[in-house]
């Protein structure tokens, strides 16, 4: 469905191409009060466990957010409490090296100490998640696509699909660096794409020629991690991602905020969510006959 | 229910029980064009003697009944030289009239009082009909004269957004607008996403816009109704016109046909952008398509005095197609009408329509994955109404309709290998939508005319059906089926029009004007521009019907023995369960499409001037609407009010024409608006290396005001005995002076560094000039 949006919004945007045009303008644009903004990430593996805390700004500020230390930031799952320490970088809070979530577990989080809006007074803040079975992925298969717009490697899942209603994000590493890290980068399939069936070459990904961050060449390893996300997830990046790309007239509603499940005013996320990896070797080219 | 009752009151106190029982003779017959036998849709026929007059209907049709006597009718059109008939009348009389456009040469203004006050008299508030010979001077895009562009000119209407074929009048959403393709609804007016109408010019005979006084006839839809009437077809000769053009070509056929009982018309336009393809140095997009068309066909019979047939149809659909994805979209009408005279004071007009709109895209089909996504929309309905001419002073009308809707949403079909092929469907919806009315028309004396009326509007969800029931936070709860044909749901209503004229002299008059109307059947789109891909979605058990109750007035002077018109309006409107839909709301493909709408109310009140001067050489008029509306929904925007999208409080438009000689005319089109309102953030933050935008309130901001200048130059060929047509050269410029008129405003994140933003505006045209040419033979 969203891919399906995607070529029509390809089609006629690019229709425009030859008519509509761009030009910078400065506007003026009004302040308003501070907001925590809190992004935080539990996960079924070793890595990953850690909360960012930092502070809305004006819109057009130039410096990077500005971190909120000196927090008290706690995780507690199924009566257990653990504390998250702030790191060397500032505003960074991560979780002792020996945690690890756990599916079907719900976690929630406590933020306190926090003084946002400056007025002397501390406040608290709060979100939960649960995390959802992991997707036992069999494997990913690359294969070669070429069009007269651009030449690429397909990449495609072959994976079940649990019971549940799950929500899925794909992170992609060539080699092992991370290819998409970016949240305007993220993939994410809603559970309407696998509908408890068994995905048979899901086409999830294009690894483009000319992009040099993510081209793949024989020989190379391209390893999917595949997350299976939250709901709440998948709304927080699916409406992120649209406020990212920006707005045009054809497509897109009026402006919104992006939703979050913090509460006392806070924005961002706090997630859950389980993770398989599944790896292939970039194949060299078929020779047609 | 308290305007129902004044209604009915007014209506019997005016219904002419007691007419004398003296004796009475009816003249009737049609008003025509004398060149191509083309009725002439609201000709004037008015009594000399007594003042009296009636207005010849949609079919040309007049009636008049007198008591035995000897009377000077006048038969008058705009633009057309009026033709004086005294008659001695002693029994009835068929008088078939055929009057003579004015032509050029005489370049006098042959324009008589009794047609060129009908601004003053007709009791029209809020309607607007425009000459199609005058829209064609105007300047247009690509050099395309369009019908739907010349309406967004007046007062009242304000175009929905950068050469958008989408409208809103007097604050109401574009889908509010019923527009009717010779008694067809046209469900998606646009070709190339909006930058031009689906309407022909050159198979259009009439154009009339209602924005405040609806007749009772018509319902459905809150805002407006825009009435458009194709060409019969000239029943005398054999003649034809066309056009080659900057982007399309047109083509239009017309003639007599079983000795002038009957006659057809055939019209056809195309763009060609695609024809060049080939000739592209990117070998790519050779085989891309880019293209619309539409067909216009009709064909009219005249069994005898008494029966009239006509067979309207249109076909378009616009295509866009690549290696990777297609698509096209498009309207079906066909209407069948049978006129027929119970006697010379009852008309009537039996209708059946079938309109359907549809769309389909996805790859091609020997793509692997392979995707297809259609949907449409098909309605077929029945209408049955009467006019009846008792008095010349009473005229009554009444009938009755009925439209069965069938809108399939959507459905996708995936294949993405040889073993898997799935298709998932969103159930279609089903519903009845019918209505009775009853209206009149009166006048008491020279100065008083009323018109009254009241439709009764039904509308009927049926099933099979699948209902799903929300709760508080537009969670689905559980659902309930619905069996095949089952009708589930109904609602109804009672819509009174009222409207009054006051004439004060024969250049002044006082015109004041109510309508409630209702509308069940809405669109779901959520964009400022619309897209061919917006559906249409019924009242259902979850969601109500909307309902305006609009009232306005009118002061109508003119000047210069009736040259120079003016009218300012004022009206007041309230929208109650209007439709704005959910903070990222997913709206296609959505089988919960129900949660993602909410209701509030809105009101719109405005003030419209309008002057209008019609000169020898002059021509021209300034519209300027000063209007606000703004939406009040609990849950949304944190339940503060917000202006609509189409809120713009200064909308002018300046239209002139001037003819430098016979032959040679130069027009142009001055057009200001304040900038559509829009949301801004208000502040940011940074989530995994991507800024997120922070809003404070919805459409609290406006892009910068809209003004553009457009020009045309019309040069007539001299008249060459020796060749068989007639051409005319038309160079248009739009926007002359290449104005960036903003249409999107966006935020840039900074390629080098993260933290820094632009703000990015996006402008379609700049300057674009277009030739055209065209004949007629």
């Amino acid at each position: 469905m969203q891919r399906a949006k995607f070529n029509i919004a390809l089609l006629t945007i690019g229709m425009f191409v030859s008519v509509s045009c761009t030009e910078i303008v400065e506007i003026e644009l009004d302040s308003t009060f501070k907001k925590l903004v809190v992004y935080g990430t539990i996960t079924s593996d070793s890595l990953h466990h850690e909360v960012t805390l930092t502070s809305t700004t004006d819109y057009f500020y130039t410096e990077t957010p500005p971190p909120v230390t000196d927090a008290s930031v706690s995780i507690t799952y199924e009566g257990t409490t653990i504390f998250l320490e702030e790191s060397e970088q500032a505003g960074v809070y991560v979780a002792p090296e020996a945690f690890r979530g756990l599916p079907g577990t719900t976690y929630l989080l406590n933020i306190a100490d926090v003084d946002i809006d400056e007025d002397g007074n501390t406040e608290t803040y709060s979100a939960s998640t649960r995390m959802p079975f992991i997707i036992e992925a069999d494997s990913i298969t690359l294969s070669r696509f070429v069009t007269p717009f651009f030449s690429a490697y397909q990449v495609a899942l072959w994976s079940g699909d649990p019971e549940e209603t799950n929500y899925y994000s794909y992170k992609l590493f060539r080699n092992g660096n991370p290819i998409n890290e970016r949240l305007a980068d993220f993939i994410v399939q809603p559970d309407e794409l696998y509908r408890n069936n068994y995905a048979s070459g899901l086409p999830i990904s294009f690894l483009t020629d000319d992009d040099e961050e993510e081209a793949v060449f024989p020989g190379d390893t391209v390893t999917v991690e595949i997350n299976s996300i939250t709901e709440n997830y998948f709304n927080f990046i699916t409406q992120a991602q649209s406020e990212i790309f920006g707005n045009n007239p054809l497509f897109s509603g009026p402006p919104a905020n992006v939703s979050t499940n913090l509460d006392n005013n806070a924005v961002g996320s706090f997630t859950a969510y389980s993770i398989d990896r599944v790896s292939a070797i970039v194949p060299l080219p078929a020779f047609k006959k | 229910m308290s305007a129902l009752r004044t209604i009915l009151f007014i209506t019997l106190l005016v219904t002419p029980l007691h007419i004398e029982a003296q004796k009475r003779v009816t003249v009737s017959g049609h008003v025509r064009d004398a060149e191509t036998g083309e009725e002439l849709i609201g000709a004037s026929i008015a009594v000399k003697e007594s003042g009296a007059g009636t207005i010849a209907n949609q079919y040309g049709f007049y009636s008049i009944s007198l008591t035995p006597g000897f009377y000077t009718l006048i038969y008058s059109y705009v633009g057309y030289t009026p033709v004086t008939r005294p008659l001695n009348f002693l029994e009835d009389a068929e008088v078939n009239i055929e009057l003579t456009e004015a032509a050029q040469q005489l370049e006098e203004v042959v324009v008589t009082a009794e047609a060129a006050n009908s601004n003053i008299t007709s009791l029209e508030t809020g309607a607007t009909k425009l000459q199609i010979s005058a829209i064609r001077k105007m300047p247009a895009l690509l050099g395309e004269v369009d019908v739907i562009k010349a309406i967004q000119l007046l007062p009242g209407v304000q175009v929905t957004s950068e050469g958008s074929s989408g409208f809103s009048v007097r604050g109401g959403s574009p889908d509010q607008n019923l527009i009717l393709l010779d008694e067809a609804t046209v469900y998606n007016a646009s070709h190339l996403l909006g930058f031009f109408s689906i309407f022909n010019n050159d198979a259009i005979k009439d154009v009339k816009l209602y924005k405040g006084d609806i007749p009772a006839s018509a319902g459905g839809r809150l805002s407006s109704l825009l009435d458009v009437r194709m060409k019969d077809g000239n029943n005398k000769e054999i003649a034809g016109a066309g056009g080659i053009g900057t982007i399309s070509s047109r083509m239009t056929l017309e003639g007599p046909l079983f000795n002038q009982k009957g006659s057809f018309l055939v019209s056809g336009r195309r763009t060609y952008a695609d024809i060049f393809l080939p000739l592209a140095r990117d070998t790519a997009i050779h085989d891309n398509s880019l293209y619309f068309y539409d067909l216009n066909g009709k064909l009219n019979y005249t069994l005898n005095e008494n029966n009239r047939i006509f067979v309207s149809a249109y076909n378009g659909k616009d295509v866009f197609a690549n290696d990777f994805a297609g698509m096209q979209f498009g309207n079906n009408t066909f209407t069948v009408r049978w006129n027929h005279l119970f006697s010379k004071k009852l008309f009537s007009n039996f209708t059946f329509v079938n309109s359907k709109y549809l769309y389909n895209l996805g790859t091609p089909d020997d793509a692997a994955p392979r995707f297809t996504w259609l949907s449409n929309l098909t309605d077929y309905g029945l209408k049955a109404d009467f006019i009846y001419y008792p008095m010349p002073d009473h005229t009554f009308r009444f009938g009755l309709s009925s439209i069965y809707h069938d809108i399939a949403p959507g459905k996708i079909i995936t294949q993405t290998g040889a073993e898997q092929n799935d298709t998932t469907s969103l159930a279609s919806n089903l519903a009845l939508e019918s209505g009775a009315y009853l209206s009149g028309e009166s006048r008491f004396g020279r100065s008083l005319s009323l018109r009254y009326g009241l439709r009764y509007s039904q509308f009927n969800n049926i099933g099979e059906a699948t209902l799903y029931n929300y709760d508080d936070h537009y969670q689905v709860i559980d659902s309930t089926e619905y069996g095949k044909g089952e009708f589930f749901n109904m609602y109804n209503g009672l819509e009174p029009r009222l409207a009054l004229n006051y004439t004060i002299n024969d250049a002044n008059s006082v015109k004041i004007s109510y309508a409630r109307t209702i509308q069940y059947m809405q669109m779901a789109s959520n964009s400022s521009a619309g897209t061919p891909l917006d559906i249409w979605f019924p009242a259902s058990p979850n969601i109500k019907p909307q309902l305006s109750n609009q009232l306005s007035a009118g002061y109508f002077k003119n000047f210069l023995d009736n040259k120079l018109e003016t009218s300012a309006e004022l009206y007041y409107k309230r929208m109650k369960r209007s439709i704005d839909f959910a903070e990222h709301a997913q709206l296609i493909l959505n089988q919960y499409l129900e949660g993602e709408i909410r209701t509030g109310y809105a009101t719109s009140y405005g003030a419209e001037l309008f002057l209008r001067y019609t000169g020898k050489r002059f021509t021209g008029f300034a519209s300027y609407t000063y209007s606000r509306t703004i939406r009040y929904f609990e849950e949304v925007n944190n339940g503060d009010p917000y202006p609509a999208p189409y809120d713009k409080p200064h909308d002018l438009a300046l239209v002139a024409s001037y003819d430098i000689s016979d032959r040679v005319s130069l027009s142009a089109n001055w057009i200001y608006s304040t900038g559509l309102p829009f949301t801004l953030p208000t502040g940011r933050y940074n989530i995994e290396g991507n800024l997120i935008p922070l809003y404070t309130g919805r459409n609290q901001y406006r892009l910068d005001d809209y003004h553009r200048l457009d020009f045309a130059l019309n040069i007539q060929e001299k008249a060459r005995s020796r060749r068989p047509w007639t051409g005319e050269w038309n160079f248009s410029v739009y926007n002359a002076y290449a104005r960036k008129n903003p249409w999107t405003l966006n935020f840039v994140q900074d390629s080098e560094d993260p933290n820094l933003t632009y703000a990015e505006m996006t402008y379609l045209f700049s300057i674009i000039p277009a030739i055209t040419y065209n004949f007629k033979f």
